[in-house]
This record gives structure tokens, sequence and C-alpha cells, in this order.
């Protein structure tokens, strides 16, 4: 799969590339133009900056991106996560490696870990008292937004899969630096 | 009156849509802006695709059409496609002039009188040197073309694709044309772009986005600002141009293009006359 470079990009892409390399992600939506000029300001919305903390949204993506066991999105968000200020014992947790129950005791991140699992580990409906559980610490618009930033990690979770999109040399050395390689 | 006939009636966007009807040719020309060839894949729009952007081109309120490739006259269904898509705006279908033989000069008459020119390439009055551009015995099959077409009562435009051309050079070629029945107005001479063959050969200008008019140009692969936006390099489809993979509607890539021509800063004008 081509990724596309500043010199090759589209004209409605141009934006997107003027700050540098945009990605693996939008430097592959820039062959269909239109897609990636109505993704990108979403996608910046949904992991971008918003009324929930940025921790509490990178539990979330990491979270997901690790029951769907997407390379590309557990490396790039581990360092998101350790940017948002997780430890990186956390990270691996969310990763999979130890159980979740020894990092995470806060009430509110049970309750939302428990709905992820539910959310992207599982099909069909979420059970009401995972559902309750995570009522009682989010207020409604925090739920609507937490699951539709889980249902947008899952949706790029297997565009990045299927399409084996490449983390870049940056992200993969400080990864190693941080020893989460 | 729809957003994009006002752009085209207050010249914002230019009334000609472009087609490329397909990307293989039966020449090689050293400056083919998209690597044309025999067997190149032919990336073919198709009979009724070309009618349908016609009829799309006509309601949003463009006003005219343009068919290029590759050669179009390699598409055995050409002919009866330009005299339908003419029937809803006039139209120019540029060709290299050298597939014109009597079966398709015949064909050619019903195009007399129809609001169609075949805009046929033309480099030099010098044989020789037209030839090294654009193939062996060029020149010879392309002025016999010309002539019968014009016998037929089509009307046929020049088109001199050319790095550099003195004054001398051109009087030649004016002649030449004149003699040939092909009016002043109906010869037009262009830059070598340098896209596609070009580049490996040396060839000439350098062109950006505000050098080109935004000319809504329709292939098989997408919507480009400019039919000098779909080139071919190293084989590869260039996308620096590209509006968007969405052609049908028209209505859609023709909004993009409004707007990329909107966004563009004030007096970020076409600097080229290369249509
Ligand atoms: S410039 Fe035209 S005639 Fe020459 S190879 Fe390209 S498409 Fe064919």
């Amino acid at each position: 799969m081509e990724l596309l470079d500043a010199r090759r990009a589209p004209l409605l892409a141009r934006p997107f590339f003027e700050g540098g390399d945009p990605g693996a992600i939008a430097a592959t939506i820039a062959h269909v133009p239109e897609v990636l000029d109505a993704t990108m300001p979403f996608l910046a919305q949904m992991f971008g900056p918003s009324a929930l903390p940025a921790r509490t949204k990178e539990l979330v993506i990491l979270r997901t991106s690790a029951l769907l066991d997407c390379r590309y999105c557990i490396q790039s968000h581990s360092i998101a996560a350790r940017d948002a200020g997780l430890a990186r014992d956390e990270v691996l947790a969310l990763r999979g490696d130890g159980p979740l129950s020894n990092q995470f005791t806060d009430g509110a991140e049970r309750a939302l870990l428990d709905w992820v699992d539910a959310v992207a580990g599982s099909t069909g409906p979420v059970s009401p008292e995972i559902g309750d559980a995570l009522m009682s610490h989010f207020a409604e618009p925090d739920v609507i937004e937490l699951t539709l930033l889980a249902g947008t990690t899952m949706m790029l979770n297997r565009f990045c899969t299927a399409l084996g999109l490449p983390t870049s040399p940056a992200a993969l050395a400080r990864l190693a630096e941080d020893c989460l390689l | 009156m729809s957003a994009i006939a006002k752009a085209v009636a207050d010249r914002v966007l230019p009334g000609r849509v472009w087609l490329y009807a397909n990307y293989h040719c039966n020449l090689t020309c050293t400056y083919c802006l998209t690597e044309s060839a025999p067997k190149v894949a032919k990336r073919e729009l198709g009979a009724q695709r070309m009618l349908e952007v016609a009829a799309q081109a006509r309601a949003l309120g463009f006003t005219s059409l343009g068919v290029t490739g590759g050669e179009p006259f390699l598409l055995s269904y050409l002919t009866e496609t330009i005299s339908k898509m003419a029937e809803m705006l006039p139209i120019v279908v540029l060709t290299n002039g050298t597939l014109f033989t009597h079966a398709r000069l015949e064909e050619a008459r019903g195009l007399a009188g129809a609001p169609v020119a075949i805009q046929i390439s033309l480099d030099s009055a010098d044989p020789v040197a037209n030839d090294t551009m654009r193939g062996p015995d060029n020149f010879r099959r392309v002025v016999a073309a010309i002539d019968a077409l014009v016998a037929r009562g089509v009307r046929v435009r020049i088109a001199t694709t050319a790095e550099h051309i003195d004054e001398h050079e051109l009087e030649r070629l004016c002649e030449l044309h004149r003699g040939l029945g092909v009016a002043d107005e109906d010869h037009v001479v262009r830059p070598i772009v340098r896209r596609g063959r070009a580049i490996d050969s040396g060839l000439g200008v350098d062109t950006d986005l505000i050098d080109l008019p935004p000319e809504l140009t329709v292939t098989a692969d997408g919507a480009y600002w400019s039919p000098f936006g779909p080139t071919v390099h190293g084989g590869r489809l260039d996308t620096d141009l590209l509006v968007s993979r969405t052609t049908s509607p028209l209505d859609k890539p023709a909004r993009i293009l409004l707007r990329l021509v909107q966004g563009r800063a004030p007096g970020d004008d076409a600097k080229l006359d290369i249509r």
C-alpha cells in the first residue's frame, strides 16, 4: 500500500501534509481525498482534545487496540498514552501484559475498562451491570463520546491491520527507548 | 442557477469539462504526459460513461467538452459517441491524427456541420523535426488526415506542442496549416509540460496548481484539476492534481473543484496559457 507523500498528495489532502508527515493513516486515506477531507476533522475531534481527559481517552484507545490486536495502533497509542501521563506498567497492562486489576484501582477507570472490554472484546449487547457501573461514574455525554471513541478506534484498528500500515521509524525508536517494543 | 453554472457564467470556473477516453496510444511521443503506448493499461472511460458525463456537464451549466487520451480514435465507438455528445455540448477531440483510415474518414463525414472540432497534433513544419518527437512517418500521415478531414467538411484544429518555437518556424507552420484549409484561430501552440515521459526526456516546463486553468477533467480513475493532471510517470498515475475519486454525479467533483478554486489566494490565477 503506497503511503502518499507531500509531493503526491492530492489537492484536498495538501493541508494535511503542511505540517510534515501526517502519519500512515492520513497518507493512505489521501488516495481518496474526498474521504480524507471528511474523515480527518472527525478523527481529530475523536482523538484530539475534548471534554474528556486525555488519560481517559487513551485508556479506551489503547485497550481497544489491544483487544483487536492492532499492532499499528498499539504502538502509536503506547506513546500517546505515555504522553497522557500513563505509567509504563499501566501501558503494559492495557496491552494485556499483566492483570489490569493490579494497575487500575480507581472505581471510574475500572468501570470504564470493563465497559471497553465488553464493547470491543465481544459482540452483542453490553450487560446492564457493566452499563450501570459506567453510568454511575460518567455523565451521559461522556458515555456517548467514550463509546464512539471505542467504535472509531475499532474501525481504525481493522483499517490499519488489514492494510498492514507501518509504524513510523520515529515511533519505533521512542518505543525502544521506553522498552515498549 | 446552480452554484456551478454561476461560477462558469462568472468565469470563476472554465466552461469546458475534459474526459480522458483512454490511456493507450499507437504512438510513444517523447514528451507524452501519460506515458501512452500501445501496451499500457487502457484506463478506458467507456462510451456510456462519456455520454453520462456530457449530460451531467450540460445539466450543471458547463458549456463545452473536450475528449483526450491516449489516442481516443483507437476506440471503435469514438465517432458515434462524440457525435452524440455534440448534441449536448460543443466538443473538441484531441487526436494524433494517424488513425484516419478511409473507413474512419467516411465515418467522420457525420461530424461535418456539428459543433465538433478534431484537434490534431502537428509539432513542426519540418517532417524530420516533427517525426523525431512523434514517430516515423507521422508528418505525412497527419497532413494527409488533416487534408482529408477538411475536404469532408470537418472542422480541424492543429495543436503544436513545442519546447521553443522561433518566428521563422512558426511562420512555416502557419503557411502549412493555412494551405491545408485550417484558419489561424484553429492553430494553438502549447508549451511542453514537464510531466509524464517529458520528465525522463528532460523536456518541458514545471507546473503546479497555479499554472493550470481549473478545467474539470474526468478519467476512469477520478476527477482532476486539469487535463494536465491525470498524468503517468514511471507507470504510476500522478495524484497531485487529483480532485476526487468520485466522478458521478459530476456535481460532486465540480463542487470540490469550485471550493479549491475559491480557496486559492487572490491573484493565484493560471499563469500558463496551455488550454
Ligand atoms: S502525446 Fe498523444 S500521440 Fe503521443 S504518445 Fe501521448 S497520447 Fe499518443
